[in-house]
């Protein structure tokens, strides 16, 4: 290809501003905390070149390992379950219907909100005497009710499509004309039942759970590396509320091209509901899930904001991931910075996230040919 | 649920009347809506029931009362217009009420007294109570207790009555009357508080405007302010949020400082971004030279190392002024003699470099099609001309949408303005503000003013969302949403 001198002098005049920012507050920057990383700088006194010390330091480092720990469960366990989410609401949704931009921008909320609000809300929810807790003890309190409301959907359910099958009507097991038949007569059946005191509510005390201000992992007395610690499974239900919508949206876009007729073929050689979604959604979807996981995948390895924001609400050590990690060194409070040793911690998440998004590349790619 | 619910088709339906299947079939599909519906209306009440459950838990007075009630005093017509009435006798203000000097505040209060028992009128005291804890705490304020005086109780009603809250004992409903007046000449206070006690075996039932506080089994009834307006009384909170944190040195509201600074801080956001990615998205678009390939490749790469790289060189590139030799920094050239460290300029400068936006732009400068630039080629048109006069016209709705979603990132931008801005407390953006909110009063457990604080900040977005929806719905399509 030719190139025109004068193209490319414009070229660059029109680059100039970007450019300079791209060497000063990436290039530079980049360089400079690979340099850092080898040295023992602390913001005052001049570097001091210490080979891989750092390196080698960090997993003798217990916050740092806590940090790892934390920051890997994290990535698995909400990568896992909001891509799950994700897509079995995207379709359950992927319906042709009137106002689903409504809905669509229902769901959004949680997501153009900052996370700052949104931490401080689930934050005010976790409280002891908060929402979180409230809810789990009125299920806890109602749940005689609602086992007995699920039981009777299930049994007048069966009885009725047999019913219809009898008649030689093609009534599937999950037939919406009948389910809602059966919801109606099990609510109509516990609302009798509880009104003549055959079951109700059980009087349970509070719930008070603390999600906060604790060391308690979960499983209590799992392995280290495999222990959740409470705070940190807090953060993860939030995360999940927060990105969950995002991903269904990006499913639903994928799910509008999957043609009809799949689903109607198998239908016709009466493939259940379940059946449809692990052979057909699921196989269709596999470049958006691969997408959606990576997405996922570097968002979760870099979660800062939410450990920032509780602050002191919980302990350290139970929510610390990567990224604050080398926020926590380079600002120690009123220790000496360790900026050497926080360039290697951050050095270190970034050849995580570099991994992690080649390994699923190559995913996609050996899944392509 | 999702597809045709497992039917099948069995070719035995024929002995049916056709018409009685197809409306078999209707029915069907009428029942299958009215569960997709349901299922979408059970998401989005998980979906905005937070939101929503806090921003109406946020004009309650206290946000963490356990069982949360949705009967809140707050959103009773009763206490609307008594509100008013108390503002407008306080401080002839039925919007905000207050306390100035020759006003009669009229109050009611109704205790239930048991059977037997003597009724004694309650006592009333106006305490020298300040509001919260934080910076409200330590301002100099003038009190109302200080030139209020309460007048003498009257009896105006009684009222045999069989139950108090606990059970049915006999006993009547006693109200009392009694008026708070401001005594003097003085300076005109924000609130009223008020504190009534009664005897042993007396119960608060109700009074004027709900009381804020019961103590000591419904004896002790207390009021955060006796003559607070409409908006004073139902949005106290948010009243909070705007006059209760303040600059101790000249008495600013902090959190009108938050939100001048996010404006401030989005508007030259937008303005840089705009202009520096539509520049750089129209070179690497329309200009062939050597070298394009490679700036491409770093544009895709630089939106994948992490923050937590850069800050640390970033931080330090900031305080020393982008560079110091000798203790001269460069930045004094633009009036920043020590470093911009704790400065929107300096903020400004970290987070000017926005390689998705330039890829954004390059992508809708490559769907213009080339002729449009062809006649103004002929014409000798400088690139420069070709740019701003011919091309940037013709890209409103790119830079249309890239404004909204600057805007969005830089409102809620959390990252950079909390390594930036740590102090003073005037120099930081609404999010990193808030975070003060927390640390001031999320220990005390008062989470009435932070909920506030956070309702109001989320609100610009919100509006903005409902708005513009189309853009950021096509921004999910296109690259995912960050955490």
């Amino acid at each position: 290809m030719r190139y025109h001198r004068q193209d490319t002098v414009a070229a660059y005049l029109f680059l100039l501003p970007f450019l300079l920012l791209l060497t000063i507050f990436f290039g530079y920057a980049t360089i400079r905390a690979v340099y850092f990383s080898f040295t023992d700088y602390d913001l005052f006194t001049t570097p001091n070149w210490v080979g891989l010390r750092n390196y080698v330091d960090l997993f003798r480092d217990p916050l740092f390992l806590s940090a790892l720990r934390n920051s890997v469960l994290f990535a698995i366990v909400v990568t896992t379950i909001q891509t799950f989410l994700a897509l079995v609401m995207a379709s359950v949704l992927n319906q042709k219907v009137r106002g689903i931009g409504f809905f669509r921008a229902a769901f959004f909320m949680p997501s153009v909100t900052s996370s700052v609000v949104i931490t401080l809300i689930f934050l005010w929810m976790f409280q002891r005497r908060g929402l979180f807790n409230y809810l789990t003890h009125q299920i806890q309190s109602a749940a005689p009710l609602i086992l007995t409301f699920l039981a009777i959907v299930v049994v007048v359910q069966v009885a009725h499509v047999a019913w219809e099958r009898s008649r030689r009507l093609p009534a599937g097991l999950f037939d919406p004309a009948l389910l809602v038949v059966s919801l109606l007569a099990a609510g109509v059946g516990t609302w009798l039942l509880a009104v003549t005191g055959v079951v109700g509510a059980r009087d349970l005390p509070p719930v008070d759970f603390i999600w906060l201000q604790t060391r308690a992992t979960i499983p209590p007395g799992a392995p280290f590396w495999l222990s959740v610690p409470i705070p940190l499974a807090a953060i993860m239900i939030q995360n999940i509320f927060t990105t969950v919508p995002t991903f269904m949206l990006m499913f639903l876009a994928g799910l509008q091209d999957v043609p009809k007729s799949h689903y109607e073929a198998a239908s016709l050689d009466g493939a259940s509901p379940v059946q449809q979604f692990f052979q057909i959604t699921i196989p269709s979807v596999r470049p958006v899930t691969f997408l959606v996981l990576t997405l996922s995948m570097i968002g979760t390895l870099q979660m800062f904001d939410q450990v920032a924001i509780f602050g002191d609400a919980a302990p350290l050590r139970s929510m610390v991931t990567l990224a604050y990690f080398v926020y926590n060194r380079m600002f120690p409070g009123a220790q000496t910075p360790e900026v050497g040793f926080a360039a290697a911690g951050a050095i270190f998440l970034a050849l995580l996230t570099l991994t992690v998004v080649l390994i699923q590349r190559r995913l996609v790619r050996s899944e392509a040919s | 649920m999702a597809t045709t619910g497992g039917l099948s088709f069995p070719d035995d339906t024929t002995h049916l009347d056709p018409r009685a299947f197809d409306r078999w079939q209707a029915r069907r599909r009428w029942a299958k809506a009215g569960l997709i519906y349901a299922v979408m209306l059970a998401f989005a009440i998980v979906f905005i029931g937070p939101i929503l459950f806090a921003a109406v838990s946020s004009i309650k007075t206290d946000p963490l009362e356990y069982p949360p009630s949705l009967a809140i005093p707050q959103l009773q017509p009763k206490n609307w217009s008594a509100s008013a009435r108390l503002g407008a006798a306080g401080a002839g203000d039925r919007l905000f009420g207050g306390f100035a000097p020759g006003a009669v505040v009229p109050f009611e209060i109704t205790y239930f007294v048991r059977e037997g028992l003597d009724v004694t009128p309650p006592e009333v005291v106006v305490p020298r109570r300040r509001p919260g804890a934080g910076p409200g705490a330590v301002l100099a304020m003038d009190f109302a207790a200080d030139y209020a005086s309460v007048g003498d109780l009257t009896i105006v009603r009684r009222q045999p009555s069989l139950a108090d809250e606990t059970g049915a004992i006999p006993g009547e409903l006693v109200t009392f009357a009694f008026t708070v007046a401001y005594v003097g000449e003085g300076p005109t206070t924000e609130r009223l508080p008020l504190d009534v006690t009664a005897e042993v075996g007396m119960t608060y039932v109700d009074s004027t405007i709900t009381a804020s506080r019961l103590e000591r089994r419904g004896r002790t009834a207390s009021f955060e302010n006796a003559a607070p307006g409409v908006l004073g009384y139902v949005f106290r909170n948010y009243v909070r949020v705007f006059n209760e944190v303040r600059t101790p040195a000249t008495r600013q509201s902090l959190f009108l400082v938050w939100i001048g600074n996010s404006f401030v801080f989005a508007f030259f956001r937008i303005i840089i971004t705009l202009l520096l990615a539509s520049m750089a998205g129209y070179a690497l678009a329309r200009l062939r030279f050597r070298g394009r390939e490679a700036i491409f490749m770093l544009v895709l790469f630089a939106q994948m190392v992490p923050l937590q790289v850069l800050f640390i060189s970033n931080y330090l590139v900031l305080r020393d002024g982008i560079v110091s030799i000798d203790g001269f920094k460069l930045s004094t050239l633009w009036g920043f003699p020590d470093g911009m460290l704790n400065s929107l300029t300096g903020l400004l400068f970290v987070t000017a470099l926005n390689a998705g936006a330039v890829f954004i732009m390059k992508q809708f400068f490559e769907s213009i099609p080339r002729e449009v630039e062809e006649a103004a080629m002929i014409d000798g048109a400088s690139h420069w001309r070709r740019y701003w006069s011919v091309v940037l016209p013709m890209a409103r709705p790119a830079l249309g949408a890239l404004t909204i979603i600057t805007f969005q990132g830089a409102w809620n931008d959390f990252f950079w303005p909390f390594i930036v801005l740590t102090s003073p407390e005037t120099m930081k953006t609404l999010p990193i503000g808030l975070l003060s909110f927390r640390n001031i009063y999320g220990g005390v457990g008062d989470w009435g003013l932070i909920l506030a604080g956070a309702v109001l900040s989320a609100l610009p977005v919100i509006v903005l969302f409902v708005v513009f929806q189309r853009y950021f719905l096509e921004g999910v399509s296109f690259g995912g949403g960050k955490e």
